[in-house]
């Protein structure tokens, strides 16, 4: 069996081409979009600039947002003018070679007519081609000035937005909600403008024919139309979303019984879920039935309302004719017209749906965009100049909501220098001190200074690039090493990237692979141990090279091997500079220059440091640090009895 | 947990069902002749359905020919009744209405029946082709990725469906395209040729729309999944990006993957706007062309002026075809690919045939045996040259050999998810091929050290070897799996869905409701392979003692690195070399075998994970070459 193989990457992210229904290019189309792909050229660098304030700006609305390109969107409008009469202008044409040149056989007039015909033809051909590119141009810059401005938003949002339902609105925003406009932009407004444009050039053509005759063929067919219309939108849509929803949960059912097929052959399991499959497939198949009954009501529906506004016109026009207020040509008119606006009248309805989406959605991102960012670079902030690392905490207090802080009235000064741990319950705050450090908050109450100078009036940049934290759970992009490496700071060198690896202890791993830091990990890294990513990330953040690192210990359990790479890639990485180390582990602790015990003094009031001192000191004066440190002794004591004696001598072998 | 089980009557009694069938299943196959074409093997699933399509190409050809007739009544009325006066209206009147609704109330049915008969279609192939897929066995997977399966089956089978759905439609306008024609012809030759001289280029201009529009489409798709997944990756890694001050770089990543965006968009927009409004237009130039020569042939009396109402009628009518042929054939091929790939996946077949006369294992006691087992995946080198050794009824053995050395391979055998290349493996002194499939799985549960869990509830999950098994089953293997506690504690209990939106488990956690589940499954052996790797010590000691209990009699094979795991079996096998080279109790080899010792030391320290990746498996998981 021959697979082909996957749509490669010039055509998008790796794994873009798997977006479903259609996975991956059909290999017919490949060859053809490899070589469309040959001419695009090289694009410049977007050259964009960060700003952490959010540019001064009225809310954005669809009127404003066009009204930056208002030229453009004249020339659209030009367009699209001539484009439409050069359109419409066929049945008009017909009916005047109709009544001035074959009633009384005029052939001159005739062939004029015909070839005005034609000219209008060519005309509505170039003017289409030209008013498609040019909008299709306004659109995508629009689209593309929306998504850098939403995007560079997204950057000075409070990272509370970036977790748990907030996030997933996010994503709606930059997709979905994109998409909308997308739709709305490229084809939606214009049509709008054709369409609608449509309906009032024929109306007006018509009425001027003979107002009696237009105005009962319009007050008959349109409202029957237009409500037969609203009605296949309602109907398909619900259709749509069935059939939707009824694939998805085939889908997910197909690819959970095919991932698992291993534990489903195990387990006899073939006959129960084929039949669950194929009860899955059947409500598709009854979704999809239903999506067939609508679209084959509204179809023959709307035709055969075309047919009897042609039957009401002949009667019509009859009569008109044989009392001399009609011409026959004009009756040709009528036909031909009736035809024409079907068109636009069910398109227009289907359009005012992307109009309402479109608008839904731009309100939605003005939201987005009006949302403050949660600290405000101040205006007249400066570069913190190269520091020692000295950080200090005066009489910070901080909370998540007002009345409750979470730290209050707390001091603490880290010498630069020195690995200082910060241990303390659960919830006590240990997490949000550090925050305060790399200004992912600021306080309410208080200032924190690293080298003496106040962070609140440093560039956030400046100070990030010398406060860095790694995570608990590390967060590596989809990519290679190398880029997860470099992102810490996108000039680093070969070497140093090299350096960082093998410091972690990473090394070993790197060399082995055939393609060494150009090596793809997988989605979040998926296939790198938790270790490894650990070791990564803390790689990381040694490229970026801080003053001051801060350390969030992961809590997850790891196997003892494990654990002792990464307390040795610790030795490594907190060496030489200021480490505020958050430790879950005994070893972490004891590590530590100096050792800071945080907590609540009583359950009302914020957290503040209780106890600093070096693990001997604090053991000695037996206070909650001795407490713990007893506790955390018993544990391990009993984890290496009920382990096996091996497994400690393995650890010590290790590596 | 031994009350009987709800299995229905053989053949099915090893493949447990509680759920209702809603829908028939189909009834066709594809033809089994490989010589044939795609399409003629497809077509017995075509066939099936005779009786649907036979109506609605009926309903198809009666209603096209009324929609046809319509502008031939304009004519006639035109002519006749307005321009000349020689015969009353209402008669043409009528006759349009008659039409009108011939052709409305048929239309409606053959375009129903035709669409319902695609979407059928789509629903056999989805059911044969998972039917299917669940026969195959793990050395089809270990050799297709089952992402490409998954896509395969879905991406495939729609193309199928589009182009079935496709071919009527395109038949009916080709049949209004001939009518059409015949009534032009009648009418006027020369006006005729006027009329459909531009349409072959509708055709021709909208095949070279297409060529370039739907690549650039895909493109299209691509980068804008680009910029989803790094707008994901920005925000799932939101707090990284700001430690670095990656902001400006992100957003010049952006910028850069929009620009990628829009430089396809406009590509798309200037393909539409060279093509797209001359096939618009095209057919408005055949109308002026009526106008023109209809005109000149009005003058001099050889025309009325209702047959061009009937021509301009008629125009947009026939470009219909022309307009839906290059799709059609771009869908043909698409369809031609993707029918050959269904093939190709229902072209497999198992390589563990079943022996004509292969019977039951009804009541197995749990009796393992292998005589001079030789094997290897796929076309692989031999891993086990000659591998011997009988574990008793109720006895617990464990397998112990170094990385690699064939442990979890063994295991994989007892249930015939392999075949032997020598030597034969036994369940109760019968030859696993000699007996029927179903029964030898179900007298065996594995248990792996990364069990697969499904998007169900946990109740669903233990179950799944016994859907419909009572809920106090459930909680008795739980309990006994040591799980029971962390389950009551999850926010719904035993009915919490696991997994993406449900609830996530740490690995202990899913190894307890994986030996759960092969508890529930009540089997004769079972084969822990490194089940317990993430389970701490105290835990799995007590999850041992709850099994000896509950497996009182049943066989068990542990493969496990641990100290604490393999003091539980009774026995060792110590593989070495694709064979057993020593057994005997731990102690015994301890001090006997020095090879043991070393083995179990270096598998404390070296790769924590057991050889149950496999050489199959190793090509099929990821190819993210983990060293």
């Amino acid at each position: 069996m021959s697979f082909g193989p996957p749509a490669g990457s010039p055509f998008g992210a790796p794994g873009a081409g798997s977006a479903l229904p259609f996975a991956g290019m059909p290999p017919e189309l490949a060859e053809r979009a490899e070589a469309i792909l040959e001419r695009e050229p090289e694009h410049p660098p977007p050259g964009l600039v960060f700003d952490q304030r959010p540019p001064d700006g009225r809310r954005l609305t669809l009127r404003r947002f066009l009204a930056t390109h208002s030229g453009k969107v004249a020339l659209a409008g030009v367009l699209v003018v001539i484009e439409t009469l050069a359109l419409q202008a066929g049945p008009f044409l017909t009916q005047q070679a109709i009544d001035r040149g074959m009633v009384p056989q005029r052939f001159d007039i005739v062939a004029r007519m015909a070839a005005i015909y034609v000219g209008a033809v060519v005309v509505s051909t170039l003017v289409g081609a030209a008013r498609v590119a040019w909008t299709a141009r306004l659109g995508e810059q629009l689209m593309y000035q929306l998504r850098v401005r939403v995007f560079a938003h997204l950057q000075r949002l409070s990272l509370e937005y970036f977790t748990g339902e907030k996030a997933g609105v996010i994503m709606t925003r930059m997709t979905s909600d994109i998409d909308n406009l997308t739709a709305l932009f490229q084809e939606g407004l214009v049509q709008m403008a054709v369409q609608g444009l449509t309906v009032v050039v024929i109306s007006g053509v018509l009425v001027a024919y003979d107002p009696l005759m237009a105005a009962v063929t319009l007050l008959l067919v349109v409202p029957v139309l237009i409500g037969l219309t609203l009605w296949y939108r309602r109907a398909s849509t619900r259709a749509y979303d069935d059939v939707r929803d009824t694939i998805a949960a085939v889908l997910s059912d197909l690819s959970e019984g095919i991932g698992g097929i291993r534990t489903v052959i195990a387990n006899n399991r073939g006959r129960q879920n084929s039949v669950i499959h194929a009860n899955l497939a059947g409500r598709h198949l009854a979704a999809n039935r239903e999506s067939a009954r609508v679209g084959a009501i509204y179809g023959p529906s709307a035709e055969s309302l075309g047919y009897l506004g042609q039957a009401v016109l002949l009667v019509l026009g009859a009569t008109r004719i044989r009392s001399g207020q009609l011409e026959i040509g004009e009756l040709f008119a009528f036909l031909l017209y009736l035809n024409l606006f079907f068109g636009p009248i069910q398109q227009l309805v289907q359009l005012y749906t992307t109009y309402q989406q479109g608008q839904a959605s731009i309100r939605k991102l003005a939201d987005l965009l009006d949302t403050p960012p949660a600290q405000v670079e101040a205006p007249d902030a400066v570069e913190l100049p190269p520091v020692e690392g000295e950080v200090v905490f005066h009489d910070v207090t901080y909370g998540y909501e007002p009345d409750r802080a979470v730290l209050e009235h707390l001091n603490l000064a880290v010498r630069a220098g020195e690995t200082l741990a910060l241990v303390g319950p659960t919830g006590a705050g240990k997490t949000t001190l550090t925050k305060l450090v790399a200004r992912f908050g600021d306080p309410q109450r208080g200032r924190v200074t690293v080298d003496g100078h106040d962070i609140a009036h440093v560039t956030f940049a400046s100070l990030r690039r010398q406060v860095t934290g790694v995570p608990q759970e590390p967060f590596l992009f989809a990519g290679t090493i190398r880029d997860n490496l470099a992102f810490a700071r996108s000039g680093a060198s070969e070497a140093e990237l090299q350096a960082a690896a093998h410091a972690v202890g990473l090394g070993e791993l790197v060399d082995r692979l055939p393609e060494g830091l150009d090596t793809v990990i997988h989605e979040r890294g998926v296939s790198l141990s938790a270790g490894e990513r650990q070791l990564l990330a803390l790689a990381r953040a040694m490229v970026a090279a801080p003053r001051v690192l801060i350390l969030d210990e992961a809590t997850s359990n790891l196997d003892l091997r494990t654990e002792a790479r990464i307390d040795a890639a610790l030795d490594v990485a907190l060496a030489d500079r200021t480490a505020l180390v958050i430790a879950h582990r005994l070893a972490t602790a004891r590590r530590a220059d100096r050792i800071a015990v945080i907590d609540r003094p009583s359950p009302t009031e914020g957290a503040r440091v209780i106890e600093l001192g070096t693990h001997a000191e604090l053991v000695a004066a037996g206070g909650r640090y001795a407490a713990m440190n007893e506790l955390w002794e018993r544990q391990s004591a009993g984890d290496a009895v009920a382990a096996d004696p091996t497994e400690v001598g393995a650890v010590a072998t290790a590596d | 947990m031994t009350e009987p089980l709800p299995y229905d009557e053989p053949p099915h009694r090893f493949q447990p069902l509680n759920v209702a069938e809603e829908h028939p299943a189909p009834t066709a196959r594809v033809h089994p002749d490989t010589e044939r074409g795609w399409f003629r093997r497809l077509l017995p699933v075509l066939v099936a359905h005779r009786g649907t399509l036979a109506v609605s190409v009926a309903l198809a050809i009666v209603s096209v020919s009324a929609q046809v007739a319509i502008p031939a009544v304009v004519r006639s009325a035109i002519d006749d009744a307005i321009d000349a006066g020689t015969r009353p209206l209402t008669p043409f009147i009528l006759a349009l209405l008659a039409l009108t609704l011939t052709r409305g109330v048929l239309a409606f049915g053959y375009r129903y029946g035709l669409y319902s008969m695609a979407y059928r279609i789509d629903f056999d192939l989805r059911t044969l082709l998972y039917g299917h897929l669940n026969s195959l066995p793990y050395s089809f997977y270990d050799r297709i990725a089952t992402g490409q399966i998954i896509s395969r089956a879905n991406s495939d089978i729609r193309s199928v469906q589009l182009y079935l759905a496709m071919a009527p439609l395109l038949s009916t306008s080709v049949v209004s395209f001939f009518i059409a024609l015949g009534f032009m012809l009648s009418i006027n030759v020369g006006l005729t040729l006027v009329s459909v001289a531009v349409l072959p280029g509708v055709y021709w201009v909208g095949v070279l729309l297409r060529n370039r529009l739907f690549p650039l489409s895909w493109i299209i798709q691509g980068r804008t999944a680009e910029i989803a997944s790094l707008v994901e990756e920005n925000v799932a890694g939101a707090r990284v990006v700001r430690s670095f001050a990656a902001e400006e770089d992100q957003l010049n990543q952006l910028g850069a993957a929009a620009q990628r965006l829009r430089w396809a968009a406009v590509a798309a927009a200037d393909n539409r706007a060279r093509f797209g409004p001359i096939v618009e237009n095209l057919p408005r130039l055949g109308a002026a062309g009526v106008v023109a020569y209809g005109g000149w042939l009005v003058t001099r009396d050889q025309l009325t002026l209702g047959s061009i109402a009937a021509f301009t009628s008629y125009i947009v009518l026939l470009q219909i075809p022309f307009r839906l042929f290059g799709f059609f054939l771009i869908l043909g091929q698409r369809a031609r690919a993707s029918g050959e790939r269904i093939l190709e996946l229902l072209d497999e077949r198992s390589d563990l045939p079943e022996a004509d006369d292969a019977r039951p294992l009804l009541h197995p006691r749990g009796e393992v045996s292998c005589e001079g087992v030789r094997f290897g995946y796929g076309s692989g080198r031999d891993l086990l040259t000659d591998v011997s050794f009988t574990v008793d009824a109720g006895e617990t053995v464990a397998l112990v050999g170094a990385t690699g050395s064939g442990k979890s391979t063994v295991t994989r055998l007892l249930p015939r998810f392999y075949d032997v290349r020598e030597g034969s493996v036994r369940l109760d002194g019968l030859d696993v091929r000699d007996a029927t499939l179903d029964s030898v799985r179900a007298a065996v549960a594995t248990v792996t050290d990364e069990p697969m869990l499904f998007a169900a509830s946990v109740a669903d999950n233990i179950a799944y070897a016994r859907p419909g098994a009572g809920r106090a089953d459930i909680e008795r293997a739980a309990q006994a799996a040591q799980a029971a506690e962390f389950i009551e504690a999850l926010p719904r209990g035993y009915d919490t869905v696991i997994g993406e939106k449900g609830a996530s488990l740490s690995g202990g956690q899913r190894q307890r409701l994986a030996i759960a589940r092969a508890l529930l499954a009540d089997p004769a052996v079972l084969i822990l392979d490194d089940a317990t790797s993430a389970i701490d010590v105290a835990v799995e000691e007590r999850i041992h003692r709850a099994l000896d209990a509950l497996l009182a009699g049943r066989t068990t094979v542990v493969v496990a690195h641990r100290l604490s795991t393999i003091a539980l079996a009774d026995r060792v096998l110590f593989l070495e070399e694709g064979r057993i080279a020593a057994e005997g109790t731990h102690a015994e080899l301890m001090g006997t075998v020095p090879g043991y010792a070393e083995v179990l030391a270096s598998a404390e320290s070296g790769d924590e994970n057991s050889d149950s990746g496999g050489a199959a498996v190793a090509g099929v998981h990821s190819p993210a070459n983990r060293p």
